[in-house]
């Protein structure tokens, strides 16, 4: 563990020195804080609206409309998608030229020419990514978590704080996958232009193509019960479309990330416990990818031809 | 004292290395000589326990490749050809992050001894990606010497440098050999670096050992050839073994 520990200490300074991380950390960043402001600002103004529609309908003697229920967890959703987005892009930056530029360098050789085991190496690189990407999310959250009582004046409780810690944890898992997946991909690529752009045709397949293709499939259903009208409807969510989306970790996160955040009003009331139990297999497949590619990892770099 | 008996190393039909056996001495400088793809690197990646032997044992203070790598581990330091460090991190800072990844104790006192020793403490706090070829040849060095290994090994050491670059490096390597009675073993394809610093010779082709000698008792067994050169082209030429 000592020695993972050196490791991760190099991984962490040599990520800070590098300027276009630290762009992409500060784009991320500043994408998450204006995701909050603009969804506060949304829903001051439907409130805005309500009280408006209240005044004017008090002023005619009517019956008051029931007042809207307030989610306020729900003005960070849009955070779901630059997570989804950029914290996937931000991994693969940090993670596409880990092992293949410690092999064009010949550094890895020196590595391993001193008394640390391959997988001691392997440890250090993950120890050190966990720490950035865990610190980046967790500054994301406190910024977050700040801005969210600035702007609507309310102190969040156990439910969102939990909800909250919650829906970072799963961000964080959903990073370190992609992480992983491209530590993976770095070891078995001999340079570091393969390895970005493997990862990055397959974040557009996770990111883009493979929702489009559940999307396809449920509007394909929603066109066969326009057609059938009177007959038996086939759910537009269907085993299909459910299954394709089981081939993004993308969907799967933002799914439970929108439960989590209550986004959703029909399932906002959902306590937390619910959820999760309901999510179970999109958690399940938002875990799986990161801990295959590590076993696969941890077996790959063992083979000498990995040097 | 380093000992290979019968080191073997093959790649499915190709043997890169085929049943070398060789003894270098405490103190000794090897340069290990032969043409391009002759199996000197292989050999220098099994010594250096980056990969295994096929067949074959080799020793390095008799502590076995395979069985005790960590412990050959902290006997040796080691210097890849083209090594370019972390361009990123300053010179120190590489220097550091090998250091403790080497064990080595009182770092920072070592880190300005070595770099004293090399005369290169101008240049510690600057970032290894703005050092030319030689100074960075120089920082890798340094890096395999921190913790004042017995053996070291390096892989053509003196490769892509200039006239006064290749100086340099001799000069530390004669250095360190005589101050800390660091014995060297040095894969080359440069006769003349041998000639100018080595104390005993092996000659690789083809995965086999053609011959490995101290430079005297070569000299004295080829007394018709007038240089080394010519020494090396007929071994070579006409594979006699030793």
């Amino acid at each position: 563990m000592h020695n993972s520990k050196i490791i991760a200490a190099k991984e962490f300074r040599t990520a800070y020195k590098d300027k276009v991380f630290i762009m992409i950390v500060l784009l991320f960043l500043l994408m998450s804080i204006a995701s909050v402001y603009i969804g506060s600002t949304t829903k001051n103004a439907e409130l805005k609206a309500y009280q408006d529609i209240v005044s004017v309908i008090q002023s005619e003697g009517g019956a008051l409309p029931a007042a809207p229920e307030i989610f306020p967890l729900a003005i960070l959703k849009n955070i779901i998608t630059y997570i989804t987005m950029i914290g996937a892009v931000l991994a693969i930056f940090l993670g596409f030229d880990s092992f293949s530029s410690e092999r064009e360098n010949g550094t890895l050789k020196l590595l391993l020419s001193k008394p640390v085991y391959r997988d001691q190496l392997i440890t250090g690189k993950l120890l050190g990514a966990g720490v950035i990407i865990g610190g980046i999310l967790i500054v994301t959250l406190l910024f977050n978590l700040t801005l969210f009582i600035v702007t609507t004046g309310l102190l969040p409780g156990v439910n969102e704080i939990l909800r909250l810690v919650i829906f970072f944890f799963l961000a964080f898992v959903y990073m370190m996958s992609f992480y992983i997946v491209t530590l993976y991909v770095s070891i078995r690529t001999q340079d570091r232009t393969s390895g970005f752009l493997i990862m990055m045709v397959l974040w557009v397949f996770i990111s883009f193509v493979i929702p489009q293709l559940a999307d396809t499939q449920k509007n394909f259903a929603y066109a066969l019960n326009s057609i059938a009208s009177t007959v038996t409807q086939i759910p537009s969510d269907t085993a299909l479309s459910k299954t394709i989306e089981y081939f993004s970790p993308a969907v799967q996160f933002s799914n439970v990330s929108g439960d989590l955040l209550q986004t959703v009003s029909a399932t906002a009331t959902t306590s937390v416990a619910s959820v999760l139990g309901k999510n179970l297999p999109a958690l399940l497949d938002l875990f799986f990818p990161g801990i295959l590619f590590l076993i696969l990892s941890y077996t790959r770099v063992q083979r000498e031809d990995a040097i | 004292m380093l000992i290979t008996k019968d080191l073997t190393k093959k790649y499915q039909d190709f043997t890169a290395v085929d049943h070398l056996n060789l003894k270098v001495n405490d103190g000794a400088i090897f340069g290990f000589l032969g043409h391009n793809g002759a199996g000197k690197t292989t050999t220098l990646s099994m010594l250096t326990t980056l990969i295994l032997p096929t067949t074959g044992t080799a020793t390095i203070d008799g502590y076995d490749i395979v069985k005790d790598n960590l412990q050959v581990r902290n006997l040796l330091g080691y210097l890849p050809e083209n090594v370019m460090l972390y361009g990123d991190l300053t010179a120190r800072e590489n220097l550091q992050f090998f250091g403790k990844l080497a064990n080595v104790k009182d770092i920072d006192r070592n880190i300005e001894e070595v770099l004293s020793l090399l005369n290169f403490t101008k240049w510690t706090d600057k970032k290894v990606k703005t050092f030319s070829k030689g100074m960075r040849q120089r920082i890798g060095i340094a890096q395999a010497i921190l913790h004042k290994p017995k053996i070291l090994f390096l892989d053509e050491p003196t490769s892509g440098l200039d006239p006064q670059g290749t100086k340099e490096i001799r000069d530390i390597l004669l250095q360190i050999n005589k101050d800390w009675g660091t014995t060297i073993f040095m894969n080359t394809h440069l006769l003349s670096e041998v000639t100018k610093i080595c104390t005993d010779i092996g000659i690789i082709s083809h995965g086999k050992l053609l011959v490995s000698e101290s430079i005297a008792n070569l000299t004295a067994n080829f007394k018709e050839e007038k240089s080394l050169e010519e020494i090396y082209f007929k071994i070579e030429g006409g594979g006699i073994n030793a």
